[in-house]
């Protein structure tokens, strides 16, 4: 067993800084993180959830050549990062671990699973890089699963370059253990005529972070950065967007909601930037919140800092309890005010999950979710 | 002798310390289908919400028996589940909910309540089909989110859709026919009278004589100030049409209404 080479000391007092004001994970400064070198590979199978397509495995930030599927396209290399993080100011650690890189037009999505396992807290870093050249389009799903209710930290970066007319999909989701933390980022630079979207499900994770930076670099840039969450018990959610529009015409829209029940917390940031002459810019911010409990909490921070005149920028927050009025629908209809309570929160998760396309990776995600969400095996028995 | 289906005595409901029902007294028997017009506020939707179990209206007095049991005591749900059907007047958009998902929802919990046996996928498919036919409803809008996206005509026609599918032995439609055109009208009506067996009634409230071309009714009442002030045949709903509901109120004291 290596014990990594992290310096946790930098966890003690993020939460001192505006960024992280509603963050906490002084803990993770106390920890002694170890790696283990041997891990058993042998959980690998049941994650493989879409085995037609190329498929990346890492466990505890290290390659598992022989459970992975490489396709064109694809390559695994030591120490890379791409540049497009630099131009943020994240404060999570970048750690030098192997990275993936993956470029080219993929007819299937590209599947990249990264488990985090131990029985000792295990610190790790996941990287990967999207590059699509122009008018390629490149479709990803993220999976990150920690095993084990230990605290570990996963920290994955994933670096994407969006060429001309090119178009990339991003769907990262973060599974498993309630006790661990992820501390995870995006970094994307657009050109002129991309389109991408990414969509961050959190239904795992005692503490999760999920950090957007998105550099709008030429015009009629497309981007949709959605969320999704479902969370229970000490568990607590931190989106935290920047979408800096740099040039003009471009479209973003920042779309995250949540569900919280217990003491669960979500925490939502999204700062919209317009440059100076970034004109015509429709950016549009919302973040919604059901939650099922007194003692759940919710903050959102809508943030826009425009220097161009002729921009249309919205933001929106909406926290409550389920809708009465539709309660009383379903019961009308016979449906009992558990069921319908549930039927509820589920239709107003899975409308985020309905945009995803790819069918085996959204079949997985709503089971996930199913099993976090109270009452859920309800809504299995209504499947066609 | 026959159990009526429907019996409301004295009925008296307010919303949030509002009186709204001031001592409602309606007898349906089982295959009736009874109209209950009045101008607006008169108490007509309120009375649809009482019977179908709405928690924001408190009825202060009186009682209604279904069946001979008491309707009061029972949720909306299990009111649904005994045999009451609400058409609502403003039929609510359930995003991310597709029709089909949560009619086999209603259907089951409704199957399980009368201690039948739960539909299987293509069992309550089939029943899908061919409910949707007797309403002409196109069969595509059902995978749509509940309401979402639907016409108001397509709204009014799915609740009449969804009243097939749950076979109530009670159907309250609620300004079915409010924003209809003649045509979706006449769908809608049809709908409800292939409906219309000796063991299930209607109360059909209606602002308008129109919708009573369609669906004859057997009796009409005329609700006012949440009390009924005036019954009769469906000729009263002619003579609302002539006169309206001032015409009603001028002869109030001279007929032996209620």
């Amino acid at each position: 067993m290596i014990t990594t080479a992290i310096d946790n000391s930098v966890f003690e007092k993020l939460h001192k800084t505006e960024a992280w004001m509603f963050t906490n994970v002084s803990a993770l400064s106390k920890i002694d993180f170890a790696c283990p070198s041997e891990v058993d590979v042998s959980v690998i199978a049941t994650h493989d959830i879409a085995p037609e397509n190329p498929f990346v495995v890492f466990v505890n930030g290290v390659f598992q050549e022989g459970c992975s599927r490489i396709a064109d396209g694809i390559s695994v290399n030591a120490d890379t990062h791409g540049d497009i993080a630099a131009r943020g100011d994240s404060l999570i650690p970048r750690g030098d671990s192997s990275s993936v890189s993956i470029t080219g037009t993929h007819a299937v999505t590209v599947h990249v699973l990264q488990i985090v396992t131990g029985d000792v807290p295990v610190a790790c870093f996941g990287n990967v890089i999207v590059h699509a050249a122009e008018g390629e389009s490149i479709s990803l799903a993220e999976t990150h699963i920690a095993l084990t209710d230990q605290n570990h930290v996963f920290m994955p970066c994933t670096e994407v370059v969006a060429e001309q007319n090119s178009n990339v999909t991003i769907v990262r989701s973060i599974r498993g253990s309630k006790e661990a933390y992820h501390l995870g980022s995006l970094h994307v630079a657009q050109h002129e005529s991309s389109t991408v979207q990414t969509h961050t499900i959190t239904l795992g994770g005692k503490c999760v972070r999920n950090e957007v930076y998105a550099y709008l670099d030429g015009e009629h840039c497309e981007s949709n950065f959605d969320g999704m969450y479902m969370l229970g018990k000490d568990q607590l959610v931190d989106n935290h967007l920047r979408v800096e529009h740099n040039e003009p015409k471009g479209n973003s829209r920042e779309f995250y909601k949540g569900v919280l029940d217990e003491n669960a917390k979500s925490v939502f940031t999204g700062r919209i930037y317009v440059k100076e002459d970034a004109h015509q810019t429709d950016a549009k911010q919302t973040n919604q919140n059901i939650i099922l409990c007194d003692d759940a909490s919710c903050t959102a921070r809508p943030q826009l800092e425009i220097y161009a005149d002729d921009v249309l920028c919205t933001h929106g927050a909406t926290t409550g309890e389920i809708d009465e009025e539709a309660l009383l629908y379903l019961r009308s209809r016979g449906i009992p005010k558990d069921a319908a309570r549930t039927l509820l929160i589920y239709a107003f998760l899975n409308e985020s999950l309905d945009e995803l396309t790819d069918d085996g990776f959204r079949t997985v995600l709503v089971d996930e979710l199913l099993s976090n969400l109270p009452g859920g095996n309800f809504i299995r028995t209504l499947y066609l | 002798m026959t159990t009526p289906l429907l019996e409301i005595t004295n009925l008296h409901a307010s919303i949030e310390g509002k009186q709204i029902l001031n001592g409602v007294n309606l007898t349906i028997m089982p295959g009736e289908v009874h109209s209950i017009m009045g101008p607006n506020g008169s108490g007509k939707s309120t009375l649809a919400s009482v019977i179908a179990g709405h928690e924001a209206y408190e009825v202060t007095e009186g009682s209604i028996l279904f069946n001979g049991i008491d309707l009061l005591e029972l949720e909306a749900d299990q009111r649904a589940c005994a045999g009451v059907f609400l058409a609502f007047q403003y039929p609510v958009e359930i995003p991310g909910v597709s029709t089909k998902f949560f009619l086999k929802a209603a259907v089951n919990a409704i199957r399980k309540y009368r201690g039948q046996e739960e539909l299987d996928a293509m069992d309550f498919l089939d029943m899908v089909e061919e409910k949707a036919k007797s309403v002409s409803l196109n069969i595509d809008l059902l995978d749509r989110n509940v309401n979402e996206g639907f016409s108001g005509g397509e709204k009014k026609r799915a609740e009449v859709f969804q009243m097939a599918m749950l076979d109530p032995l009670l159907g309250v439609l609620d300004e079915t026919d409010s924003g209809l055109d003649i045509d979706a009208l006449k769908i809608v009506a049809d709908g409800v009278n292939q409906l219309r067996t000796q063991d299930r009634g209607f109360v059909i409230i209606t602002h308008y004589q129109r919708l009573l071309d369609f669906i004859v009714p057997d009796f009409v009442h005329v609700l006012k100030d949440g009390v009924i002030v005036k019954s009769g045949d469906k000729s009263l709903a002619l003579e609302l049409e002539e006169k309206g509901y001032a015409g009603i109120e001028a002869c109030k004291s001279e007929c032996s209404c209620a």
